[in-house]
């Protein structure tokens, strides 16, 4: 989190002290239940059982319990020897009624201040077609806005929508990210609670996007949220995620899976941006199946965390199916930004294109890591990737490491990576037009995420534009 | 998974044996020893490891294999001499399994040595012994452990302080039988000095199976300027792997130039660390698969003092259901500022069954630097071919054509045009361009 040291703040420091404190926050906690450090098979079998699941789900859960056992956690990547399960309390239910309330007062007290800082309420008056919001382990809040609901979109907590569309979710739950995937996709899988559930159905296009929140309040709690999105044929939609966590004393976990399905020609837009504290591992799994001539976008942005390993991934598995990423990464001390993507075209005419910028600063590292892969067969397959790092000082770090597997001939394939400091001339000349120093490096930085941050919607790209201020606070000098 | 074999004729016996059969000096004794336990301690790579994931391996195993010693005979294949015409070198050496079966040496300048590594032993053990693995050890790969351990012969070079050596020297390596076999060059260069130097793998095809395991020590004193290629276009029943290192000074410049287009399987290690500011280091590959072959290149641009500048570029096509990797890393390390460093890598498909991975990866650790890399795969593009079949060109033809266009990029950038001339008749012989042959 931002260090603010000034005893004295002066008229300029006063703007982000108010910052700080907006973000900076804990609640006293309150519980219902709290499973047992660790994870075992008794923690698994007690979240079904306070969740009153299917058989189903709970053998579900009990298998991918079995396969994180036999896999272990990945050898590669950043550092993860701080991640220690023995000291993480894998579910917490709060102390709120379960399931959905139907309006804004009946949200306890507590939580409502939690999200008028988070501005929340002013972000619902701006329309936005529903709220979700996750408090700790369970959703707690949802609102879809009457005229979506009629068109038969759904936009529940994944809970719920196991418990009032059992068809539906076992359809589609788990067939993009099974739990043989990866470690942490296991983990997710025996110990899922909460995410979203969303259902767009056939040719509906939601004007405004879909929004849920989600934060993580109690020291040493994992969360495992697990969202699963369906966009029926011809379906239009976004659906947004934000993530802001409190300060906490010791390592936290966070490790959720998202499951995506766009079905023919419908065009689905994912975006996120986490600004977890910097003592939560952030072990996320993002995938997408993109069905013939849709086409699914991924906007990734990771601020916050301890060490992020985060890969937004496109199947694209039918004709003209089109994937994109975009990612920005911001490293400050102490975090270790492993963003990425994957691309895999396993059909004909499939595009893609990623673009990831990625700030660090002070012992902050930040890398690139990504697969494009052209399965033969992918006639006349295309795919870009774009990697600009930014390197604030002379002891950040960054790391690009792109995969590009080709096996089909017609396909044409291309990547590109840049690094580049701060540059001099440009802060010079903005200072000789009357910026501070700190000011210019900030107009310079907000300049060079700006092909990024003019993809989110206006809300969102004005708190990134404050989380990136918070952030650059304290760079000079 | 492929899991490779130990071997036991490669084992500490061997080692003691070649220390008693040359008699060889105390502490190249112990460096064979250590390098000998290294080389038991190191598990075969695994396509786990990030640095061979891709590489075939079966393709380079070593079990069933005996060390090659003596070869089958030592005359002089028609190839070989051709090569030799065709080369420019001023002093020649032909390796032909652990015996040196060819020597010309009309060096005028002064002080230069350029003989086999066991006559530099006998003649200059204290620049031997100052140099000797000093740049690639033991302890970087189970490959470089195993050379370390049981090499019986190599070229050493040493160019005296300010000595410009005008005409090439060349190391011409052949084998007519299969086996494991073991070759070491060593080549030093002192503060000023000058020196092209031609290290080419060629052999006629021959029944049995080779694994050639070479490694190449290249030390560059300040200011010092290599031109280095290595050519390697073994006969197709050979697996080839080649680690190339070198340690570039202040104002030291290397140009090197990897060319892999024979062999069933080729590795190619190409690294180098900058030492000192103002170090360059061009590094250019080129390679060619066709009809199953499978070449992997693994490059690294190591930049450990700060001015320093390097530039690469490897390009290469495949065909006929080949597999080409290229893995690549440019490491700046902290402190390293005002580095430049680029890296291109180009791949060719020529046709759908063959197969093409690029991984240009960067690790920077300062933050005043130029770094850069790129990466494309593609077809030949259609409308270039277009236009040139609209000019009466057959479809072959005009792939010709732009497949020798496409490599032209790196054999321009060649000093050497009689090794450009050569690479690109090579090439154009693996197209099948009508009348072209190796011309051997």
């Amino acid at each position: 989190m931002t260090d603010v040291t000034k005893a004295d703040p002066d008229a300029d420091g006063l703007q982000g002290m108010e910052h700080t404190k907006q973000y900076d926050f804990r609640l006293p906690e309150t519980y219902f239940y709290r499973s047992e450090k660790g994870l075992d098979r008794r923690v698994v079998e007690k979240i079904s059982y306070f969740k009153q699941e299917p058989e189903w789900m709970l053998q579900f859960r009990l298998r991918a319990l079995e396969i994180a056992e036999k896999k272990g956690p990945p050898k590669w990547g950043p550092d993860l020897s701080g991640l220690r399960f023995e000291n993480i309390y894998f579910y917490i239910r709060p102390n709120e009624r379960q399931g959905t309330v139907d309006s804004w007062d009946e949200i306890p007290e507590e939580v409502r201040e939690t999200y008028r800082r988070l501005g929340v309420p002013e972000a619902e008056q701006r329309v936005l077609a529903g709220v979700g919001a996750q408090y700790e382990s369970e959703m707690v809040y949802h609102k879809l806005k009457e005229e979506w609901e009629k068109k038969g979109v759904i936009f529940l907590d994944t809970d719920t929508g196991l418990k009032e569309h059992p068809e539906v979710f076992k359809e589609y739950f788990s067939t993009v990210v099974p739990p043989e995937d990866n470690y942490y996709a296991a983990v997710n899988s025996a110990v899922w609670s909460g995410g979203s559930f969303v259902y767009v159905p056939e040719g509906v296009e939601v004007g405004v996007p879909l929004q849920a929140y989600f934060l993580l309040n109690a020291q040493s709690i994992g969360q495992f949220e697990r969202t699963l999105i369906i966009g029926a044929p011809g379906s239009k939609f976004h659906y947004i995620e934000g993530c802001t966590a409190p300060a906490y004393t010791t390592d936290a976990f966070h490790s959720g899976v998202i499951e995506i399905i766009a079905q023919d020609n419908s065009q689905v837009r994912y975006s996120t941006i986490q600004n977890w504290s910097h003592n939560v591992y952030n072990l996320v799994t993002q995938r997408a199946l993109v069905h013939a001539g849709a086409s699914m976008g991924w906007l990734d942005g990771n601020l916050g965390s301890k060490v992020t390993m985060k890969y937004p991934s496109c199947y694209l598995v039918g004709e003209h199916a089109h994937g994109e990423v975009l990612s920005i990464a911001f490293a400050g001390d102490g975090q270790h930004q492993d963003a990425g993507s994957k691309m895999i075209h396993a059909a004909p005419h499939t595009t893609s294109s990623v673009v990831s910028k990625s700030i660090s600063k002070g012992s902050g590292r930040s890398s690139y890591r990504g697969l494009v892969q052209i399965h033969d067969g992918a006639v006349g397959a295309r795919s870009n990737v774009e990697c600009d790092a930014l390197l604030l000082d002379d002891t950040a770090k960054t790391d690009t490491y792109p995969y590009i597997e080709i096996n089909e001939k017609t396909a044409h394939v291309g990547h590109e990576a840049t690094v580049s400091k701060l540059d001099d001339e440009q802060i010079f000349y903005l200072m000789s037009r009357g910026l501070a120093e700190d000011e210019a490096m900030a107009l310079i930085v907000r300049g060079f995420l700006d092909p990024v941050a003019k993809e989110l919607p206006l809300e969102y790209a004005v708190e990134l534009n404050r989380l990136i201020e918070l952030e650059m606070e304290g760079s000079v000098g | 998974m492929a899991t490779l074999a130990q071997n036991p004729a490669l084992s500490p016996e061997a080692v003691e044996q070649i220390v008693e059969r040359y008699q060889e000096p105390a502490w190249l004794a112990e460096e064979r020893r250590a390098a000998m336990r290294s080389y038991q301690a190191q598990p075969f790579p695994t396509s786990r490891d990030e640095r061979w994931r891709y590489t075939q391996l079966r393709r380079f195993a070593l079990d069933g294999l005996e060390r090659v010693q003596q070869p089958a005979d030592t005359s002089v294949s028609e190839r070989i001499r051709m090569r030799i015409t065709d080369s420019d070198a001023e002093g020649v050496l032909v390796h032909k399994g652990n015996e040196v079966v060819h020597r010309e040496a009309a060096i005028h300048e002064q002080g230069v040595v350029f003989t086999d590594l066991r006559s530099a032993l006998r003649d200059h053990e204290a620049l031997v012994r100052e140099h000797l693995y000093k740049v690639v050890n033991a302890t970087q790969s189970k490959y470089a452990a195993l050379n370390a351990a049981l090499w019986e012969n190599g070229t050493f070079v040493y160019v005296p302080r300010d000595v410009e050596v005008a005409l090439p020297l060349g190391a011409f390596t052949t084998a007519d039988r299969g086996g494991v076999g073991l070759g070491r060059t060593l080549v030093v260069v002192e503060p000023n000095a000058k020196l092209t130097y031609l290290d080419e793998f060629t052999s006629d095809p021959f029944d049995e199976r080779l694994f050639y395991d070479a490694a190449t020590e290249i030390v560059l004193k300040d200011g010092a300027k290599l031109r280095y290629v290595s050519l390697q276009n073994w006969s197709r029943n050979v697996a080839h792997i080649n680690k190339l290192r070198a340690h570039v000074g202040r104002d030291a410049r290397l140009e090197s130039l990897t060319v892999s287009l024979g062999a069933d399987a080729a590795r190619a290690e190409v690294e180098c660390r900058l030492d000192g500011p103002g170090a360059e280091s061009e590094m250019l590959g080129l390679y060619f698969a066709d009809k199953g072959q499978h070449f992997n290149q693994y490059t690294l641009q190591h930049h450990a003092a700060d001015h320093a500048h390097s530039d690469l570029l490897f390009k290469g096509a495949a065909r006929d259901a080949s597999a080409s990797v290229y893995s690549g890393i440019i490491v700046v390390d902290p402190g390293a500022q005002k580095t430049d460093a680029y890296q291109t890598n180009r791949n060719l498909l020529l046709d759908a069954e063959s197969e093409a991975v690029s991984i240009p990866q960067l690790e920077i650790g300062a933050n005043d630097v130029r770094c850069s890399h790129g990466s494309t795969t593609g077809p030949v593009p259609e409308d270039q071919r277009f236009y040139l079949m609209s000019r009466g060109l057959s479809p072959e033809v005009a792939e010709h054509v732009l497949v020798t266009g496409f490599l032209y990029e790196v054999t321009s950038r060649v000093t050497l045009p009689k090794v450009a001339e050569y690479v690109e008749r090579v090439v154009q012989a693996k197209l099948g361009v009508p009348g072209v042959r190796e011309k051997l």
